[in-house]
């Protein structure tokens, strides 16, 4: 009978409902979880602009319309909260505090991946969810089921791991952890790797140029690494990993209240050894450098509740990496009698600081991010010695104010200041710089309404090498309907080539690298559009993206191993360089709880070498995904599989008459698969998997590898996987608060 | 390498129809309980997913209901309340009848 008469109701509603008025109390959850009421959030009804906005005391009054019946309340601090109204009954509305100042929060439920439709700048997040598909040793390893990232090996030997983001090096990617640039300098080639997956809580890669609230630095995107904070709720993670190649792996970490929810601590220990020697490919070089990690870090958070939140961590990382010749040992006299070896030896300490404060009516907010790095290597390759250390120190200093009360316009601007210091020393060179940079910078966001958002960005920075630069930046966003959403984003950005540094790896050949400037800047326009189209089949979500971004370079430096038979030369670009990428992505449920992924994208990449506009090499044209996820009914098993059809591309070739050892100038395309499958109990889970499950391997991934002292010696030309098939095991174990 | 595509199909087609037809006897049990915050709900869900012979849960906190089917021989109704209890929950045993009006209630409201 009562559901008849709410039934009944709720009819007629809309038609007595003209000239109602919806009335409340807004409260906000205080430190012990105690109710206070709180004033100045806006309430309005979705999708218009009808808003109004709480008194002193909480209470608030909005009329509502036909038609008007989700009511949404919003608030800086808090999680915004949606209603569905029914009844003209006075609302008594609790909202969640959300103090993470200059942090995504992460929405995501099921999906392990989310592309956001209200962000103006086109993110696509990588939750938990997804971070459990793969092995996920570390950061390298989270991007395999992601089409918009690209994972390989720069070279044969060292395992050093580069991404590329729209088809574009890694390098012109800004890498941040916790929202601070960092892995950057001499990180560039290994940091990839320095974060161990199990520590990681998500990960956002966004496309185009980034926010100017992070620096200059992003050109091609941007990709950001959130860990697992103090104040989770778990208590005691712990995984165990072991590949059929020898490699073994722990992670760890928990989470202490030092002083209930105000003051949490968390250590995080990683230790992997990978010591077995494997030659699959019988060329008398070692697959995968043998490796030792110890990496350990502390992090601590202090939030009182009351809009002040601090957060500071330190940690150490230790890594040695051997490789070459299955013969060669550490100790060995190094001539060119003896086999070939690589090792290169890092140490590197890293600290954070930050802390945020947001006003009691929720307008205004400051947050100070800082953190620091010490990076030391000591290397060879072969009889060439390269040591290096960097110390770089980053603040930034950010002032966020609502210009009016509903959160339609927003300021964005601070102060930052960079300071980096090189020592380098290769073919005993010295090369020593200190980079110093303060900045300023302004971020205007226009949100008038749910459909459409505004952000333009400025910012300008004063180099002591480079001088005075300007950067802008512009993103637009505009959903027309439920369906369809529109986003557009211009900027420029700019970066410093570590000429000698983020190029070591190619030390693995015989050619000596010359080189003109140990450092200059490189520069370029991003320009992008995608368009996200929502639909429902058959009651499930179909999402379709489409998107093109183009970077075009003013400056770029630029790898030529094709003019000169006696040297690689790194040299300043001289006439065009452009990177296109075209990009289609469908995610849909055809079976429940079976998320399918197809994607599609086209590079077109293409740089002046030696004079001449030519494909650059060694990147393929073309990558199609295919990623299958399922689970069974609550979760207790999950399989996942991908499937990367990697297209061909080109091989530079020196162009001169010796072309004795010259190969193919073409590699053609290759196929990589993976697979896991996972089975989860209460507090632990198992999984078992397989990376490049075909076993697919580029052949001869080092050139003329009988005799790697001689002229032909190369083992920088990779194109595709050098390791063949791994079967991986796992164990993960977990206990909450 | 067609094989493997093969292969991997299979597996995931193996698993679909595995937890869709290798359903043995369950029984269903309904309770209301004392949950206040989504939180609670992502607590008990998680706790009571993998109690034994749990086939499928739902719980919601909007109605402070929990509907849970398992497979009789594994489990039993007293055991799960007392499972929800040791969360700190309370658990109040409700028929289906009293769980779906509960429910539909809820969602007519919704609408």
């Amino acid at each position: 009978m009562k559901n008849i008469l709410v039934l009944f109701f709720y009819v007629c509603f809309p038609v007595i409902s003209f000239s109602q008025s919806i009335s409340g109390k807004v409260f906000g959850k205080g430190e012990k979880g105690e109710k206070q009421p709180l004033p100045g959030v806006h309430i309005y009804w979705e999708n218009t602009q009808n808003g109004v906005a709480s008194n002193d005391t909480g209470n608030f009054e909005i009329k509502q319309k036909e038609g008007q019946h989700m009511l949404v309340f919003s608030f800086v601090g808090y999680t915004t909260k949606k209603l569905h109204v029914h009844g003209s009954a006075p609302l008594e509305v609790v909202l969640e505090p959300n103090l993470e100042i200059e942090e995504v929060t992460v929405v995501q439920k099921d999906r392990g991946t989310y592309m956001s439709k209200m962000d103006p700048v086109h993110t696509v997040r990588i939750g938990n969810a997804e971070l459990h598909k793969a092995a996920c040793c570390n950061l390298a390893e989270s991007f395999e089921t992601n089409p918009s990232v690209d994972v390989s090996y720069s070279d044969a030997v060292t395992g050093a791991k580069q991404i590329r983001l729209l088809g574009l090096d890694g390098i012109y990617s800004q890498l941040q952890t916790e929202n601070m640039p960092n892995l950057r300098g001499l990180a560039t080639n290994f940091g990839l790797t320095y974060v161990p997956g199990p520590w990681m809580e998500s990960i956002q890669v966004s496309k185009g140029a980034a926010s100017v609230v992070n620096g200059y630095e992003s050109i091609a995107g941007q990709i950001n690494v959130n860990y697992k904070k103090p104040d989770d709720q778990e208590k005691l993670f712990l995984n165990v990993f072991a590949s059929a190649e020898g490699r073994k792996e722990f992670n760890g970490n928990t989470n202490m209240k030092v002083k209930g929810d105000t003051i949490t601590t968390g250590l995080f220990v990683h230790a992997s050894d990978l010591s077995k020697r494997n030659d699959h490919n019988n060329d008398g070089f070692i697959d995968e450098p043998l490796m030792q990690v110890v990496n350990v870090f502390n992090r601590w958070k202090y939030n009182n509740f009351k809009g002040f939140m601090a957060q500071a961590g330190i940690g150490f990382m230790n890594e040695d990496r051997l490789g070459g010749q299955m013969d060669f040992r550490e100790d060995m006299e190094r001539t060119v009698e003896n086999p070939y070896g690589i090792n290169i030896k890092t140490n590197r300490l890293e600290g954070f600081l930050k802390g945020g404060y947001v006003s009691p009516n929720g307008r205004t907010a400051v947050a100070l991010l800082s953190n620091f790095a010490y990076h030391k290597t000591n290397s060879f390759y072969g009889l060439n010695d390269f040591d290096a250390d960097e110390t770089r120190f980053y603040a930034n200093l950010v002032l966020t104010r609502d210009l009016d009360i509903y959160g339609k316009n927003t300021i964005n601007s601070g102060v930052s200041f960079v300071n980096d210091h090189f020592n380098e020393s290769l073919y005993s060179n010295p090369i020593a710089r200190t980079e110093q940079v303060p900045g300023v910078f302004a971020e205007y966001t226009l949100k008038p309404n749910e459909q459409f958002t505004l952000m333009a960005g400025i910012r300008a920075d004063f180099h002591n090498n480079f001088g005075t630069f300007v950067t802008p930046r512009m993103h637009m966003r505009y959903r027309f309907s439920e369906n369809y959403t529109f986003r557009i984003n211009a900027g420029k950005g700019y970066r410093t080539a570590n000429v000698v540094s983020e190029n070591i790896f190619l030390l693995a050949n015989a050619r000596p690298l010359l080189w003109s400037d140990d450092s200059f800047q490189e520069e370029a326009w991003n320009f992008g559009a995608s368009f996200i189209q929502d639909y429902v089949l058959f009651d499930r979500d179909l999402q379709i993206n489409a998107e093109y971004f183009y970077t075009r370079f003013q400056s770029q430096l630029v790898v030529d191993r094709e003019t000169s038979a006696e040297n690689i030369i790194l040299s300043p670009l001289n006439g065009k360089s452009y990177a296109g990428s075209l990009q289609f992505d469908m995610r849909y449920q055809p079976v429940e709880r079976l998320d399918v992924l197809l994607a599609y994208r086209i590079n077109d990449i293409k740089q002046t070498i030696g004079g001449v506009l030519k494909e650059k090499p060694l990147t393929s044209r073309y990558k199609g995904l295919i990623n299958l996820n399922y689970t069974t009914n609550l979760k207790k098993w999950m399989f996942d599989y991908t499937i990367q059809f990697n297209g061909g591309g080109r091989i530079p070739v020196v162009s001169s008459d010796a072309a004795i050892a010259t190969g193919p100038e073409e590699f053609d395309p290759f196929t990589v698969m993976n697979a896991q499958i996972t089975k989860y109990f209460r507090y632990w889970n198992i999984y078992v998997g397989s990376e490049n499950l075909a076993g697919f391997k580029q052949k001869n991934p080092v050139t003329d590898a009988a005799h790697p002292y001689g002229e032909f010696f190369d083992a920088t030309n990779v194109w595709g996987p050098v390791l063949g098939r791994r079967i991986y095991v796992g164990l993960r174990f977990h206990l909450n608060h | 390498m067609k094989k493997l595509i093969l292969m991997a199909l299979v597996i995931f087609l193996g698993a679909t129809v595995n937890s869709t037809f290798a359903q043995k006897e369950t029984k269903v049990v309904c309770f209301k309980s004392s949950m206040d915050c989504e939180n609670c709900q992502k607590t008990l869900t998680e706790h009571l997913r993998f109690e034994k012979g749990v086939k499928d849960l739902k719980v919601d906190f909007n109605t402070n209901t929990i509907f849970l089917e398992y497979k009789t021989g594994k489990n039993n109704d007293e055991a799960i309340a007392k499972s929800i209890e040791k969360k700190g929950y309370k658990a109040e045993k409700i028929s289906e009848d009293e769980y779906h009006a509960l429910v539909d209630n809820q969602e007519v409201k919704k609408e």
